[in-house]
């Protein structure tokens, strides 16, 4: 077999090649980091674009916080120290954070590997898991101005008043506690088909929704509904916050359930990975 | 059309395998498979559906890794090869059009080419895919064959030295076809690599310099286009005679394969009309004549056909053997 002798392109003037040993030349680490930072904007900007995908993500914890507001009187105390005002703003954050991450990765993720768009990336020079890594970053970050977006709606109709290290606190809390709802967009849109995305990801925003108490607080609900709420990711959400606010000390349960989800979501990720990448699938 | 300079310059090989096989559970979709492309080269694979083409070009791409056998591209592993945005593709889409939906035709191709550490110039991409008109249009609102002009775009936006084409024509009309041809030649002729899948006899004709037909994942034939050409000129003519002699039968103009049997003769010829011509002239009597076109399509059918492709493997050129089968038609 003759073997190849081809020159490899001139790439002397490229500043991101950093070794040039052998025929072809390896591409320096900021060269790998520069793609990566332009998929993720390209999937954030896709995203902020999306009319359908803004209408859900603002429209459903926005709406759903003005119509609960009246449900009850505002500065009712719905459990500590926590008023209704205050319990509905964190809880709406809470779905407003599920909601998001739920349509940002579920949905397209499983209509970009059925139309054959991942597999066109995956055949770039961009790493196998970048797919499903910008995918769960960007996630993350159309996460975060939902959260802040549903804390300005609470201060201005809700009258929910709090110092500013609070506001900043809450918000960087109720933000990276958020990982478990963007690992599950991303598992949901690995793992269903494209018909049933929708509504699969429609049925878990109201499920973890509503069990997870952020439409009535846990305490109100019947204590077999209460059991079941222990098994919510978004009620460790929730309360994980509400205790912050209401200055109790996180209860380290919140957090073991939270990485729970976290661990499991992301192994069952690179395990699905894994499994449709030997099959020439991923 | 001939490539004086593919020939001038010696050239390393592009691509190879050696003894590949892959199963999908106990299918089987690559049965030990060699090849060999050598760089510059337009290769078409033919072959059925279910030949192994697109399993090949996965295994090309890295993303199948075959269970026996090895494979190079660009004289590294195919991932290697891939990491280093030295690969384009078109993959074969399945449901979809195989491009981000709700994004614009400009952003879907901006990103990819920022995937590629040596990406070629915008404009010159969509110049070569023919695009200008679709840029701002959304990837979700185009048609059949526009997606295919997008994702040809995508395939080279990285400025391969090698370019994967699974069925890049299936849905484009005519026009856009020829246009297609046009510029996947002049791709080749720029001394890239290039193979694509197809089942368009005639395109793998026009454009490819190298035509391999694939079947049960194996090679059953190799040739060049040329080579195909002459299949495609290739008539049969079958007559019966009282006293066929065989050597005159083969002295006849044109002829390339001779069969007789009792006195039924079926003769192969490249140019049927010198061969009744001559077949007058020397008074030979003969009845029931019938002339039928031995051509690609024939060829093409007769090395894939059930059982029939194993048998012919060794047979290496398409216009050869008289196991061409039994023809009616011509090839359009
Ligand atoms: N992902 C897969 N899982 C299981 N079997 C597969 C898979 N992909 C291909 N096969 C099988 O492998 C064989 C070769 O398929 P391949 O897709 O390579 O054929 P092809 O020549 O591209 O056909 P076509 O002309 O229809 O595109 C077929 O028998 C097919 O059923
Ligand atoms: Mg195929």
């Amino acid at each position: 077999m003759t073997e190849l002798s081809a020159a490899a392109p001139a790439l002397a003037d490229d500043p991101f090649v950093e070794d040039h040993a052998g025929s072809v030349p390896r591409i320096g680490w900021r060269s790998r980091l520069v793609p990566l930072m332009a998929f993720g904007r390209f999937e954030v900007g896709r995203l902020l674009r999306s009319w359908k995908f803004l209408a859900i993500t603002v429209g459903f914890p926005v709406i759903f916080y003005l119509l609960f507001l009246r449900d009850r009187p505002a500065g009712e105390v719905v459990g500590g120290t926590v008023t209704w005002r205050v319990y509905l703003m964190v809880a709406m954050c809470s779905f407003g954070a599920l909601v998001a991450a739920l349509n940002a990765g579920g949905t397209r993720l499983s209509m970009e590997r059925a139309s054959g768009w991942a597999r066109q990336l995956r055949i770039t020079p961009i790493p196998a898991w970048s797919y499903v890594g910008t995918k769960v970053v960007a996630s993350m970050l159309v996460v975060l101005p939902v959260i802040v977006l549903v804390e300005g709606v609470g201060a201005a109709f809700g009258d929910v008043r709090l110092g500013a290290a609070t506001w900043v606190g809450l918000t960087v809390l109720v933000w990276a506690t958020a990982l478990p709802f963007a690992l599950l967009g991303v598992f949901v849109g690995f793992l269903v088909a494209t018909e049933a995305a929708f509504p699969v990801v429609t049925g878990l925003m109201f499920v973890l929704g509503y069990f997870g108490g952020l439409f009535t607080p846990v305490n109100r609900m019947p204590g077999s509904l209460q059991l079941l709420a222990q098994f919510m990711p978004s009620y460790h959400h929730d309360a994980l916050a509400l205790a912050a606010l209401d200055g109790r000390t996180l209860a380290p349960s919140h957090w073991l359930v939270l990485a729970g989800y976290v661990a499991v979501l992301a192994t069952a990720i690179m395990w699905k990975h894994r499994v449709e990448e030997a099959r020439g699938l991923a | 059309m001939p490539r004086a300079r593919a020939l001038e310059r010696p050239r390393g090989v592009a691509l190879s395998f050696q003894g590949v096989t892959h199963r999908y559970g106990p299918r089987i979709a690559l049965d030990q498979l060699d090849l060999q492309v050598f760089q510059g080269e337009v290769l078409a694979l033919l072959g059925p559906n279910g030949a192994g083409k697109s399993t090949t070009i996965s295994v090309l791409l890295g993303l199948v890794r075959p269970q026996q056998g090895r494979v190079q591209v660009l004289g590294s592993d195919p991932r290697r090869a891939v990491a280093d945005g030295r690969v384009g593709a078109m993959l074969q889409s399945g449901s979809g059009i195989g491009l981000p939906p709700g994004v614009r035709v400009e952003q879907a191709l901006g990103l990819v080419r920022r995937l590629y550490p040596r990406p070629a110039q915008f404009d010159q991409i969509v110049e070569r895919a023919d695009i200008g008109g679709l840029l701002r249009q959304r990837t979700d609102r185009l048609s059949g064959g526009q997606a295919q002009r997008v994702r040809f775009a995508i395939a080279i936006a990285g400025d391969p030295e090698v370019v994967f084409l699974d069925e890049p024509t299936s849905a484009m009309d005519v026009e856009s076809r020829q246009g297609f041809w046009r510029m996947m030649r002049d791709f080749g002729d720029e001394g890239r690599t290039v193979l694509f899948a197809t089942h368009h006899l005639a395109e793998a004709d026009e454009i490819a310099d190298r035509v391999i037909v694939l079947n049960h994942g194996t090679v059953v034939a190799d040739g060049p286009g040329a080579t195909l050409k002459a299949a495609v000129a290739t008539r049969r003519l079958r007559f019966v005679t009282d006293h066929p002699d065989r050597a005159t039968l083969s002295e006849l103009d044109g002829v390339t394969e001779v069969d007789v049997c009792g006195t039924g003769v079926s003769i192969d010829s490249l140019d049927a009309d010198a061969t009744i011509r001559d077949l007058v002239g020397r008074g030979v009597p003969f009845r029931d004549l019938e002339v039928t076109g031995a051509g690609l399509e024939q060829a093409f059918v007769a090395l894939t056909g059930c059982g029939n492709g194993r048998a012919n493997a060794g047979a290496g050129l398409l216009a050869k053997g008289p196991s061409l089968g039994a023809t009616v038609r011509d090839v359009p």
